[in-house]
């Protein structure tokens, strides 16, 4: 842990050598405890990209504390001692639906999909996810404890997400059959976040204009009707001074960042667009509107064609073409690359960020996890999906390269639920919970 | 003025040119009221606070108050005011302050100046915007249903041809056709079992659905199937249920506010793949409906705009002067009006190249984005713009950092804007074609003038009465006057207690909340029905012997012969008197498990006799338990009402509302009450002339055809609801010279609602507000 200043009440019992099954009758005794700790702001941002990675540029060869990075993670070379890769995660899940579907429906819930009428490239037809996704049920458990609770619990940002609903395009489920849809309008993010300070900016830019008109009308009225309009100009005026009273950008730990407001939100600007989005989520999580929230690239079965790599091809394309294609092989390590360079600048971003309420950075009380619907693109395969952890938000120990042996991708969730003080002893489908959460600390 | 100075002045106004003697300036009646009543009525006729404090104003004649005061007063020694006596005081109060006339004299009634009502407010806000889509739109009424688009593989398929995958290429199936309403239930079958695969097949919905009334519809899907359904939103799914779950039919609901008398945009998708079933059933909830399905006569096959509607709650119109105005400020009002302001940037913001129609690499952008800003406040104002406006817009495209951000200031300055909020602003001294223009809109459609009305004040086409006459007749047609008048009825009818219905279960087993919409859409017809024929007549909305029934209401109400729809039926004339027995207000004005003839008396009395009322002296609650358990309604009410300081209204509301009790609590008609006959006898004492003998509801409306108060409290009213003002505000002979107008077009409506507008609109214009013509 890059801090050991900043650590929860269960990480100090557990340092003192306390098992999380006796916290229940020591959480009433500040005798122990000394004075109530001050709650870090403990913060969860899942990261998806599609279509599989290449496993032989992505998992470093070594295991443990000394590893290389392969190509593809390069970029996360400045965050070393802070991730944390674990190789040998399976999504076990089974049932209806093509492996696309099941790779990004089942990711963050860990339970079958719901029979329906979407049919994807084999199997058989599916539906929506069949059960609540880790990131919304943390965000549950925040928003249930009034000391964890934010403006918005969670927020879903999405970067070149298709316009369109369906088990390929939602990995995020407040339920049973309930996706909820990212945001990839960076505009409408920032309107959701800082919509109503803006307009009461432009309210206060027109309100002059407006009482010099009312001052020229009433000027021309009888008396009786002036009464009623100076009463009117009293609640204009009424109004400016709350507005000035209540100056919601000074309460703002962070200020509210300047949107370049001509991007268009086409395919090409993709990368301008990614950065928005990453500097309104730091954004968001610095001044405390979230404490929750995920990153979805484009979709599974993606087809962006990212010409501001050099790549003509649609993706998911690429992502089928054999092993032996060099010339693809080459591409999809651009594309990834870009991708792991987008999560390297989500990091530096969260680590040149000063924690608001205390010492170190807020990527010392963030983790991110990245991750992917497939392990490999052209096999289709469920097994060892790519999942790079970073930052300290988790209490993890980071600064390792894992390989674990075929572990269902329920336990990953588990551990992360356990690590944000959720005590669930089961997530998803039961019976892929076996051996508990994954022990990472 | 002190009192004695009053009387001089009013003794002065209502000598003739006779001499006056200057030892004897005071009517002897004056003497006799100072002596005997000013005690307890106050000098001026103002009331006392301990002693009797309702001011001493009314509409008896003179023969009725002189008769009232010789039997009654004073109220510690009756008798002791008789004869000679009672006529001379009868005759003072009656010119000093008692008629109407000395209270217009006394208080002469002014235009006040008001804000846009809130359903002004949503109708002006979604017209400004509807301009820039071509304006107000209303589907043909001869067309009803869907169009329907069905797609999917046919069952047969040409062989394949060589090196094609086998399935790949399938030959479609496709048709279209009007559905009258979505509620399919395919089975395992296709919509075409003879081309069509039952396997896999999709279907699409278009067309637009009408609101009636203004408020929340909830919109339902049940399917075990893909849906999505847009309404009012070409964009934005309402609901997206794209994706199945199972074989289980789902129910998927969205709420949407919607204006009334306007449609919306509508479509559905449907898909099916693999699923073991198909149905899908389009339902909704209006206002004061039930859950059932979208009916054909609310859905047609015709595309329109959408509409700009604003849902911000505002606090409710100040009607304490009877009828709503926008003469209330408050904190509240202003900032739902912020609100609002900051809802329409925000849409405009968001449509805003569908708006101005430009693309956003128009090398014009900017151009074309400020004409649209002038554009708005012009229809916004009412007026084209002065040179300081002009000088607004293009001061905010300076500084703005986007041309969006512009047009959003612009929005906002508009819709906070006097100018805008208050239709009634003259800019000058002397109203103007444009001011008679913005008043014809607000009075007939709530909304702002439309290109023709604006057009015609720009060329200075407004400006004499037959040429304001012409545009309101012009305007009649439009679907926005229909609304306007169906509000008048909702106000006169008082449907908001209507809202509030519930009956008895054991007692009328079956009038649910079906009934009750039913109801509710029967009354809607019928006043339509009048109002809106050529005729238009104000005799049939009182006399008329039918009813519109469907087959739910026609098993209630005796005529078991109805089919689905609805549809006139005709019923014996001594058992329907057009509004004043439908059903509907029949319940309205009734206990859970009882007639009220107290309610329906005074229904009556003031709002369709037009007959003043004072509170009552004492609140009486109406309890059955205290009553004989043998005695028929009438009697409770007899016995209940029987105290001298009760009859001096009862007198009149008894008898009319005896006259309804062959209508039980639900608008049945029935012989007998608690198992005696029903009596519905009675004789209505005015004070002067012969008393009314009325015997059922027929004679209550024949009396009010011809009854000059009853006309004139039709009119006032009316009056009311179009201009917002009071008749004599435009003059003392105002109410009537319309009542006698409305008498001799055959008391058309239509005529007479032209006729309020066009005087209301011609005020203060020197070449329009010329004389009433006599008719």
């Amino acid at each position: 842990m890059a801090n050991p200043f900043l650590f929860n009440r269960r990480e100090f019992l557990r340092n003192l050598g306390i098992s999380t099954a006796a916290l229940p009758f020591l959480c009433g005794l500040p005798s122990l405890t000394g004075a109530p700790l001050p709650q870090r702001r403990q913060r969860l941002v899942i990261m998806f990209s599609p279509n599989g990675t290449l496993p032989d540029e992505f998992w470093p060869e070594q295991e443990g504390e000394n590893f290389e990075f392969k190509s593809i993670l390069k970029p996360l070379e400045p965050f070393r001692d802070r991730t944390l890769l674990l190789n040998g995660i399976h999504n076990k899940v089974r049932g209806d639906g093509d492996s696309h579907m099941r790779g990004m429906s089942c990711l963050l819930t860990g339970s079958e999909l719901l029979p329906g009428n979407i049919q994807g490239g084999s199997d058989t037809p599916a539906g929506w996810a069949g059960s609540i996704s880790i990131d919304q049920e943390i965000k549950n458990y925040l928003q249930g404890r009034p000391e964890t609770r934010t403006r918005f619990g969670s927020l879903e940002f999405g970067v070149a997400v298709p316009d369109r609903a369906d088990p390929w395009t939602r990995m995020s489920y407040a339920g049973a059959n309930q996706p909820v849809a990212p945001v990839d309008n960076p505009y409408d993010m920032f309107g959701k976040l800082y919509g109503q300070m803006k307009d009461k900016e432009s309210l206060v830019s027109v309100l002059d204009d407006v009482r010099d008109d009312l001052k020229r009308v009433s000027s021309k009225l009888s008396a009786r009707d002036k009464m009623l309009l100076d009463r009117h100009m009293a609640l204009v005026r009424d109004l400016e001074q709350e507005l000035q009273s209540h100056d919601g950008d000074a309460q703002l730990q962070h200020p509210v960042p300047e949107l370049d407001p001509s991007i268009e939100l086409v395919n090409d600007n993709t990368p301008q667009i990614s950065r928005m989005q990453i500097d309104l989520l730091v954004n968001s999580l610095a001044n405390d509107m979230t404490r929750v929230a995920t990153l979805q690239y484009m979709r599974s079965v993606g087809q962006a064609r990212m010409r501001w790599l050099g790549i003509e091809e649609g993706h998911h394309s690429l992502s089928h073409d054999p092993d032996g294609n060099q010339a693809s092989q080459e591409k999809l390590k651009r594309i990834n690359t870009w991708f792991c360079g987008e999560l390297a600048y989500l990091a530096r971003r969260l680590s040149e960020t000063p924690e608001p309420t205390g010492e170190g950075s807020m990527l010392d009380n963030t983790l991110i996890v990245w991750t992917n619907e497939l392990g490999k693109g052209n096999s289709h395969t469920l097994n060892n999906i790519p999942c790079v952890l970073v930052g300290g938000g988790a209490g993890f120990q980071m600064g390792r390269s894992l390989k674990l042996d075929k572990v269902a991708h329920n336990r990953l969730w588990l551990a992360l639920a356990n690590a944000m003080g959720h005590q669930i002893t089961a997530f998803g489908k039961p019976a892929l919970c076996e051996g508990g959460p994954l022990s990472l600390s | 003025m002190n009192f004695r100075c009053l009387i001089r002045h009013l003794f002065l106004f209502l000598a003739s040119a006779g001499a006056l003697d200057a030892e004897e300036p005071v009517h002897p009646g004056a003497r006799i009221y100072e002596k005997m009543c000013a005690e307890c009525h106050g000098k001026n006729g103002e009331g006392v606070a301990e002693e009797y404090k309702e001011p001493l104003t009314g509409d008896r004649s003179l023969k009725s108050l002189t008769r009232r005061i010789a039997k009654t007063m004073p109220d510690d020694d009756p008798g002791a005011c008789v004869g000679e006596d009672a006529a001379q005081v009868a005759a003072y109060i009656y010119d000093a302050f008692y008629s109407p006339a000395a209270q217009i004299r006394l208080h002469p009634p002014t235009i006040d100046l008001a804000r846009l009502t809130v359903p002004q407010y949503r109708t002006v806000a979604a017209d400004l915007i509807g301009q820039f889509r071509g304006g107000f739109q209303n589907p043909a009424d001869n067309k009803h249903g869907l169009k329907g688009h069905y797609s999917g593989p046919a069952i047969e398929q040409p062989a394949p041809e060589p090196g094609q995958k086998p399935g790949e290429k399938k030959k479609k199936t496709q048709f279209d056709r009007v559905d009258k309403q979505v509620v399919f239930s395919f089975g395992a079958q296709s919509p075409d079992p003879a081309s069509m695969v039952a396997e896999e097949f999709s279907a699409r919905w278009e067309g637009s659905v009408r609101a009636e009334e203004t408020g929340v519809y909830e919109f339902v899907i049940r399917s075990e199937n893909g849906t999505r359904l847009w309404i009012n939103d070409t964009k934005t799914l309402l609901i997206d249920a794209w994706v199945s779950a199972g074989a289980e039919v789902r129910e998927e609901k969205k709420s949407l506010f919607l204006l009334g008398g306007r449609s919306y945009p509508l479509v559905l998708e449907f898909f099916k793949f693999k699923d073991k079933s198909a149905s899908i059933e389009l339902q909704w909830k209006t206002p004061h409906g039930v859950l059932e399905p979208i009916g054909e006569q609310n859905l047609s096959p015709q595309q329109v705009h959408p509409t700009m509607v604003i849902n911000t709650t505002f606090p409710a119109d100040d009607r304490s002067v009877g009828y709503e105005r926008g003469t209330g400020l408050s904190k509240a009002w202003y900032q739902a009006t912020v609100s609002g302001a900051l809802a329409v940037a925000d849409y405009v913001e968001a449509n805003l190249g569908e708006l101005a129609g430009i693309k956003p690499e128009a090398p014009d952008r900017v151009e074309r984005l400020k004409d649209f800003s002038r554009r708005l406040i012009q229809t916004a104002f009412r007026r084209p713009l002065s040179e300081d406006q002009k000088q607004f817009v293009d001061t905010q495209f300076a500084n703005a950092k986007s041309a969006e951000i512009a047009v959003k200031r612009v929005v906002l300055f508009t819709f906070k804007s006097p100018r805008f909020l208050y239709p009634g602003l003259h800019e000058s001294e002397q109203p103007d074609d444009f001011d008679a223009a913005a008043s014809l809109a607000i009075s007939l459609w709530d909304s702002v003038p439309d290109e023709t009305l604006f057009r015609a004040a720009e060329s200075g086409k407004l400006h004499t009465r037959a040429e304001i006459a012409a545009q309101a007749a012009r305007m009649l047609a439009d679907p926005r006057t229909k609304t306007k008048v169906a509000g008048f009825f909702h106000d006169w009818l008082d449907l908001d207690r209507a809202e509030a219905i519930s009956k008895d279960q054991q007692a009328f087993p079956g009038f649910d909340q079906a009934v009750l919409a039913d109801l509710r859409t029967s009354l809607a017809l019928f006043v339509e029905e009048v109002v809106w024929s050529p005729r238009s007549d104000y005799r049939e909305l009182l006399q008329a012997n039918y009813l519109f029934l469907n087959a739910r209401l026609g098993r209630f109400y005796g005529k078991d012969e109805v089919g689905e729809g609805f549809q006139r039926v005709d019923f014996d004339k001594n058992e329907r008197a057009g509004v004043l027995t439908h059903p509907y207000l029949m319940s309205a004005l009734a206990h859970g498990n009882l007639t009220s003839p107290i309610h329906r008396g005074v229904f009556l009395t003031r709002s369709v006799l037009g007959l003043g009322l004072k509170p009552p002296p004492m609140a009486v609650e109406f309890e059955n338990s205290k009553f004989d358990p043998t005695f028929t309604m009438r009697e409770k009410v007899t016995e209940m009402t029987r105290n001298t300081s009760c009859m001096g209204c009862h007198s009149v509301i008894n008898p009319l509302g005896f006259a309804l009790e062959h209508y039980d609590a639900i608008g049945r008609w029935r012989t007998e009450d608690n198992h005696k006959p029903v009596d519905a006898a009675g004789e209505l004492s005015f004070g002067d002339g012969e008393p009314l003998k009325v015997s059922g509801a027929r004679d209550i409306a024949e009396f009010a055809v011809q009854s000059e108060s009853a006309q004139k409290v039709f009119v006032r009213q009316l009056f009311h609801h179009v201009a917002k003002q009071e008749p004599a505000a435009f003059g003392p002979d105002t109410l009537d010279s319309l009542r006698r107008s409305f008498i001799s077009s055959e008391f058309n409506i239509q005529k007479l609602l032209a006729e309020i507008a066009v005087i209301a609109a011609s005020d203060g214009l020197p070449t329009a507000a010329a004389p009433l013509a006599q008719k």
